[in-house]
């Protein structure tokens, strides 16, 4: 038995850290409040250099042909230092998918062209006024005289303005089990894009309106009317991955904290003497590493066909999610007065704590996918 | 990343059930697993079952093979934990020698305390207490009060020592004393003496816990008796000794791990038995979302477990992040049982045959509050944390 990571992976952790450092961790996400990606643009650019764009790609495709769980230092150091962009929902979700259920064309359209880091998709799903279930898309994609159309409303649609596709979910039978189906959609200049705005300002989101807008066969993935169905096996390579973003998000609020309690004196001395606040901080940590086992096991057990792939994989983002908030939350008041302003990073991870905890489904709704899957 | 188990390992854990099917006390797979009332028969059962683990070598398997063990690897100790809570075996009566003080004995006792001891460790012969907490001493060790004095060629012992487990049945002591007062700090000064319980000097007292169990006891030292021949280490330097048969106890968390994954897969049972309104419990979303937060944490304090296993075999010794599985444990311990007894509703209120289920849940209970309490609170594990692995200033008085 071995449950670590690799010394390559470690190391390969250690030059995405300097890499990001040398972008100033959070300036990167910083920028993007003020609207400016650019430095966004680079760190993608470079991730790609770096080959993290190929990473679970494979080899006849330019990839590295590696796993879920090589992305791991990837996804924990972007969550570290807040990075905001298309990288999780590109090589978590719709490389997983195209990889399984795509046709030899579209994963030579697409996966060369993400492994060389020239395609960015973002993943279109929710609607407005609709949860995030089978019932909730209602998106239609109609077939008439031949040609099929889509119309509709997505909303909270990730970094709209840098993605080179979208994968959309949408409505194809009103009658069938399943009746939904999984679209790629390259013309972005075709769309109706707009902004939204979004409660994390680092994290930016857009409505993407569709009106009869023209999709050609070629463009769905995988089987019609069984979009939701793939689309679970998507996500969960997209959830393990996102618990581990999560875990490095929560790594660096454990390590604010405990900085800050060592240099910040009260009373005549550091306020991480004083146990409401040395004792609170190790609960943080305590939650950390227990969030990073599960992830770790996660992104192994999806590459497998282990019994308990969902439930790890669900376990892991909703312990991730609920923990991550808990401590992001405790770092303000840790912090005290300057923790609440908006000079220092806190309140950036509270945000995006609160931007994943409800993203693409609460936290009770994994708690019942995890139950659900275990037979109960 | 790899969860799979050697050949070695597999062979050696199919070795261990065969063996086990055979010799566990008659009936015990079957479900016949109560233990004697009565104390002289409880200690004799135990001792018996202890001393049938010792002919089929299965006693002390960390120990070097020199000593009658099986120098089993880390792995394969945790293959041993994993197949006795399976089989739910019999408690281990001589935990402490085994797991204790035998090993801190190979490591730093005399050839002659070797010689005199360990074999009667094994058999279950001798049973061992540890002898720290005394009444003005608990979190804080290094208070400890009970006096060693040099009378000649022995030394006579006086003072008293609390909560001590085993006490009531045990054959020998591992006795923290202290030998000098004048320290320049208080954890100097203090020495480790082996004792007889059973002489003059020595009257033990069994303590009525709050789950009516006697399990630990007030330990009354008068004059009691010891020799040169039976310190640990050097007089004055037992802090050492303790640290040192503190870090040999590598596996016990494993132990309570694999036992808390059990609990809680049956608790899962008890959700999916115990109905509310005519549907079975585990049906209500509430009641689910309660149990997935469970299985999140129980998965992950395993996996942690893992991890933290993982770094101890290729670093040979643990790192500092370990400490967070004893805290991890024992508080689940505590939320899981409280847990499976509220499910029960008003019938959950009945107690031992009465119980609707199985009185082990409310039995489970109460004693989980002892789990944050022994072997260091809850709050110094925080404070061990806090300062070992996050490096967080000294906490007031260390
Ligand atoms: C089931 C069980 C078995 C035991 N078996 C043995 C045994 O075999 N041999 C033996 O010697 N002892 C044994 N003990 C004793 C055990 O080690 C002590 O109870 C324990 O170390 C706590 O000491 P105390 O009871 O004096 O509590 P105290 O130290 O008085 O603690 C009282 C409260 O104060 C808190 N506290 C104390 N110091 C601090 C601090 N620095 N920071 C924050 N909070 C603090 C504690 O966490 C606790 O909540 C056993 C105890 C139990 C419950």
């Amino acid at each position: 038995m071995d449950f670590s990571l690799t010394e390559d992976q470690e190391m390969f952790r250690g030059q995405i850290r300097k890499m990001l450092d040398k972008f100033g961790g959070t300036q990167v996400a910083r920028e993007m409040i003020a609207d400016k990606p650019e430095s966004l643009k680079k760190v993608y650019s470079t991730l790609a250099e770096l080959g993290c764009s190929g990473i679970n790609i494979p080899e006849e495709y330019d990839g590295l042909d590696l796993e879920a769980l090589d992305l791991v230092p990837t996804f924990e150091e972007l969550g570290r230092s807040l990075v905001p962009g298309l990288f999780m929902e590109t090589n978590a979700l719709v490389v997983p998918i195209i990889k399984k259920y795509g046709t030899d064309e579209q994963k030579k359209n697409y996966l060369t062209a993400i492994a060389a880091g020239d395609k960015q998709v973002s993943f279109a799903a929710l609607e407005p006024f609709n949860d995030f279930s089978r019932q909730g898309i209602q998106c239609s994609l109609a077939k008439k005289d031949g040609q099929y159309v889509l119309n509709g409303t997505k909303i909270l649609v990730p970094e709209a303005e840098l993605a080179d596709a979208f994968l959309l979910v949408v409505r194809t039978s009103e009658d069938v089990e399943d009746g939904l189906s999984l679209v790629l959609i390259d013309a972005v200049d075709e769309l109706n894009i707009e902004r939204q705005l979004s409660f994390d300002e680092a994290k930016h989101v857009a409505k993407i309106e569709c009106n009869q807008l023209v999709i050609t066969e070629e463009q769905i993935i995988g089987e019609v009317n069984k979009g939701w169905e793939q689309l679970q096996e998507g996500l969960l390579y997209f959830n393990a991955a996102l618990s581990s973003y999560m875990v490095g998000a929560m790594e660096h609020v454990v390590h604010m904290a405990a900085e800050y309690a060592k240099i910040r004196e009260q009373f005549g001395q550091p306020i991480g003497r004083f146990q409401a606040v040395k004792h609170s901080i190790v609960d943080m940590k305590v939650h950390l590493e227990i969030a990073r086992s599960l992830s770790y096991y996660a992104n192994w057990v999806v590459d497998t066909e282990e019994n308990d792939r969902e439930a790890a994989v669900y376990s892991a983002r909703t312990y991730a999610t609920e923990k991550f908030i808990e401590a992001a939350s405790q770092n303000i008041q840790l912090h005290g007065g300057i923790g609440f302003t908006e000079e220092l990073d806190c309140h950036l991870y509270v945000k995006r704590a609160r931007y994943y905890d409800q993203y693409l489904g609460s936290t009770p709704f994994y708690q019942e996918k995890v139950v659900a899957s275990l037979g109960w | 990343m790899d969860f799979s188990f050697t050949k070695k390992e597999e062979k050696f854990r199919t070795e261990l059930r065969t063996w086990l099917e055979t010799n566990l006390p008659e009936g015990w797979l079957e479900g016949k697993r109560d233990l004697p009332e009565d104390l002289d028969e409880y200690s004799a059962y135990l001792r018996a079952w202890q001393r049938t683990l010792y002919d089929g070598g299965w006693a002390a398997i960390a120990w070097p093979k020199e000593y009658g063990g099986r120098d089993a690897s880390l792995m394969e100790e945790i293959i041993y934990h994993q197949e006795m809570v399976r089989v739910k075996a019999p408690p281990l009566i001589n935990y402490i020698g085994i797991h204790m003080v035998g090993p801190t004995l190979i490591d730093m006792g005399t050839e002659e305390q070797k010689e005199k001891y360990l074999k009667k460790i094994l058999t279950g012969e001798e049973i061992w207490c540890q002898g720290y907490s005394e009444p003005s001493a608990g979190s804080d060790l290094t208070a400890l009060k009970t006096r060693a004095v040099k009378d000649g060629d022995r030394w006579l012992i006086n003072g008293q020592k609390v909560w001590t487990s085993f006490g009531h049945v045990a054959d020998k002591c591992f006795l923290l004393t202290r030998t000098s007062t004048v320290p320049e700090k208080k954890h100097r000064g203090i020495t480790v003496f082996l004792i007889d319980m059973d002489q003059p000097g020595v009257e033990t007292l069994p303590i009525i816990q709050m789950d009516g169990h006697k399990d630990f006891n007030e330990v009354y030292l008068t004059d009691a008796v010891a020799t040169d021949a039976d310190i640990v280490g050097q007089v004055d330097s037992g802090w050492h000794v303790l640290i040192a048969l503190m870090l040999h106890e590598r596996t016990g968390i494993g132990a309570e791990l694999f036992t808390l994954e059990k609990q809680f897969n049956d608790t899962v049972t008890l959700a999916q038995q115990y109905k509310v309104n005519g549907q079975p419990l585990i049906h209500n979303p509430l009641i689910r979302q309660k149990m997935a937060g469970f299985y999140a944490r129980v998965r992950g304090s395993l996996l942690n477990y893992y991890r933290n296993l993982t770094t101890t075999v290729k670093n040979g010794q643990p790192g500092p992040e370990s400490s967070i599985d004893k805290l991890v444990v024992s508080e689940l311990n505590k939320e899981l049982s409280s847990f499976a007894v509220e499910i029960q509703g008003h019938q959950g209120l009945l107690w031992d045959k009465d119980a609707a289920v199985d009185s082990k849940w409310q039995r489970l209970f109460l004693a989980s509050f002892g789990q944050t309490i022994g072997g260091g609170t809850s709050e110094v594990q925080r404070n061990t944390i806090g300062e070992r692995v996050l490096g967080l200033p000294k906490d007031m008085g260390r």
